[in-house]
């Protein structure tokens, strides 16, 4: 063994005795002091945080000139419940620590019925828009959630159209657990095919899933480009873990619930994607696309309510899964 | 002065190892069952059952898997009890005991837990081992291994256990939050995902977790096939032949993505002409290192950054505890005195 060795090895030991030493001492680990700490997560994020003001502004300006923040009414939403204790070292960088970590269950769900308004999503034929199908199914899941005591906050009750960025300001507000944000597909070039697929946040590669999110995300204002430089510095981020688990139950359960009388179905997955309201929002979140307008025989089942209320079912079952998994 | 023995210690989610200066090994696997009744304890004819005892006597137990998810769960009274039954069972197994040949108070142990559990519930966790052992040191479980190796420099250990993935870079320092990572895809995730594959394709076989985790210890791999893996399940009562090898492959192939992200990510945050050295020296330890193929596919991913080496280690059941052990040895007995007030 050479003596450098030795020598790191004899540090390596000094900080270990140290940092146990400190836990029986009761303080907190020398990593995260606040004194060095805060200062360099504030110097390593500030630029972040400029860049994403400076986008947040100019979007602002530019997707809603004469919409105004305090004309807005939110369409529900219960803050004065008293907040659950926050774990008292707030400086503490949560990135690669696993959320279930910490003693939570699901208590409030955000549920985001999309699209609304002028922006009707996807739109068949038969003139059924993606905008009225959401904003049924969340209304369903709705009900069923506050059943089992969840307590629900909708980013919007009617046909309207409020802005991803509202939408994710919404659900952050309300310090809600998760977010599921509720979809309907369209794929013009398979319309033979249907299949549900759960998204989350992460970097995709597939031009096709690209395509997807830049449709998504058209109200947002976003350039591609800025999107990029956002996402960078969140993917990294620990709601990672936990938004992939909410995804894999949303999905399991939409695709074995919606199988049983469609044998056609396709599972498509669990798969990541760079949706605005899920880089957004501050909790574990999700997107489900429960369904195809690009399919004829989907269309049909979607214009019917005993249809759609079996994929309210669904994503109900998909979200308590996860919510007592995680406790 | 009496003799002193050093201990290393890899409390894991699924297998729990030590290793002892006096040269002995062992290593058991993390469960701990107490008789759920009367009748069990009375068929039994123990108070607590560890191990393979515990797992072979499932039904007729109370039965805890202390770590999992590679967490100590705060305010489950069992679970810390586990962790002592665990404790005291390893060192036991070594000649430690109230009337064996070494007394509690002539241990030096060093405990490697998984990252996550350090990071979030230290005090929790030592608190919980209070009193087995005079002196106790805990340390990260990939600390251990990259110790125990002697790779303390320009190395990332991505330790795969049941419960967690654990990334660690050595930098030649005791590693920070910044230094490690951990996923909870590991072990138990394929075992889950294998077992809902494999009740998907043949819905009348009958399957537990149980033997799936055996399948894959057996069959595990990504990429290629190198033999089918074909298994023995009963279905309505009859043993039948089950050619698992695609959900085999899908199973473990969740893997891949993850742990290749996470690596890259945290190759990219190393200091630019450290870089190089990092990705040659790339250790893959846990049960997930046994996975066939797993190290090709990380090297083929190393490629568009530059190319690296990727190591498996041949036998990983004791590494992290002969690390643990090598720390203990190597720490002065100064040291030891502070932390045994």
């Amino acid at each position: 063994m050479t003596a450098r060795t030795d020598r790191v090895k004899r540090r390596l030991l000094k900080q270990a005795f140290a940092e146990n030493l400190d836990t029986i001492r009761g303080l907190p680990p020398r990593s995260v002091r606040p004194s060095n700490r805060a200062f360099r997560i504030w110097l390593k994020r500030t630029p972040l945080f400029i860049l994403f003001l400076l986008l947040a502004g100019s979007t602002y300006l530019a997707s809603n000139p004469t919409a105004a923040h305090d004309t807005f009414v939110p369409a529900k939403i219960v803050i004065n419940r008293p907040r659950r204790p926050v774990a008292p070292a707030s400086v503490i960088d949560p990135s690669g620590m696993s959320i279930t970590a910490l003693p939570l269950s699901v208590h409030r769900v955000v549920i985001d019925a999309g699209h609304g308004g002028n922006d009707p999503g996807t739109t068949s034929p038969a003139l059924l828009s993606e905008k009225d199908v959401t904003l049924d199914i969340a209304r369903r899941l709705s009900v069923m959630l506050e059943k089992s005591g969840f307590e629900v906050v909708t980013t919007r009750t009617d046909d309207r159209l409020i802005p991803l960025r509202e939408r994710a300001r919404l659900a952050n507000q309300s310090d809600s657990d998760i977010f599921v944000s509720i979809h309907v597909n369209s794929i013009a070039q398979h319309t033979s095919e249907h299949g549900v697929e759960t998204y989350y946040l992460g970097p995709t590669k597939d031009p096709t899933l690209a395509k997807l999110a830049a449709d998504e995300n058209r109200v947002s204002g976003y350039s591609v480009a800025d999107l990029r430089k956002l996402l960078d510095g969140i993917y990294a981020d620990a709601r990672r873990d936990e938004s992939q688990r909410l995804a894999a139950a949303v999905q399991q359960q939409l695709f074995t619930n919606l199988k049983t009388n469609d044998r056609g179905l396709e599972n498509w997955g669990v798969k990541r994607a760079p949706f605005i309201v899920l880089v957004a929002t501050e909790m574990p979140a999700v997107l489900a696309e429960v369904g195809c307008m690009s399919n004829a025989s989907e269309v049909a089942k979607l214009q019917r309510a005993d249809y759609r209320q079996q994929i309210a079912g669904a994503l109900f079952q998909g979200i308590t899964k996860y919510a007592k998994e995680g406790t | 002065m009496a003799d002193i023995l050093h201990v290393g210690i890899d409390l894991g989610t699924s297998r729990s190892a030590i290793s002892a200066s006096n040269g002995e090994r062992f290593v058991v696997d993390s469960f701990v069952g107490w008789p759920a009744d009367m009748v069990a304890k009375k068929i039994l004819k123990r108070a607590v059952l560890i191990g393979h005892d515990a797992v072979a006597n499932r039904t007729m137990l109370d039965l805890h898997r202390p770590l999992e998810r590679g967490l100590l769960k705060e305010g489950s009274d069992k679970d810390v009890e586990a962790v002592r039954e665990l404790l005291k069972h390893l060192l036991g197994l070594v000649g430690v005991s109230a009337n064996g040949k070494v007394d509690a108070s002539n241990v030096r142990a060093v405990v490697g837990v998984p990252a996550a559990a350090l990071r979030t519930n230290k005090q929790y966790l030592r608190n919980s081992m209070k009193g087995i052992v005079d002196s106790l040191l805990i340390v990260s479980e990939p600390f251990a291994v990259a110790y125990g190796l002697d790779a303390l420099l320009h190395t990332m250990i991505i330790d795969i256990g049941a419960g967690t993935t654990d990334f660690c870079v050595m930098k030649g320092r005791y590693p920070t939050e910044e230094d490690q990572r951990t996923l909870t895809v590991a072990g138990d995730s394929i075992d889950a995902q294998l077992l809902k594959l494999i009740e998907e394709r043949y819905p009348q076989a009958n399957v537990t977790i149980y033997m799936v985790r055996d399948w894959k210890e057996k069959y595990s791999f990504v990429g290629d096939a190198a033999q089918k893996a074909i298994v023995t399940a009963p279905v309505k009562g009859v043993p039948t032949e089950l050619d698992i090898t695609n959900e085999m492959k899908a199973a473990c192939e969740t893997l891949v993505a993850p742990i290749i992200e996470t690596m890259l990510d945290l190759l990219a945050r190393v200091e630019p002409e450290f870089q190089e050295r990092v990705r040659n020296n790339i250790i893959l330890s846990g049960g997930g290192g046994l996975i066939r193929g797993l190290s090709e596919a990380l090297e083929k991913a190393l490629e568009q950054v530059g190319g690296g080496k990727v190591r498996y280690m041949e036998d990983p059941v004791f590494i992290g505890s002969d690390g643990g052990l090598a720390l203990a040895i190597d720490a002065p007995e100064g040291d030891w005195e502070k932390l045994s007030a």
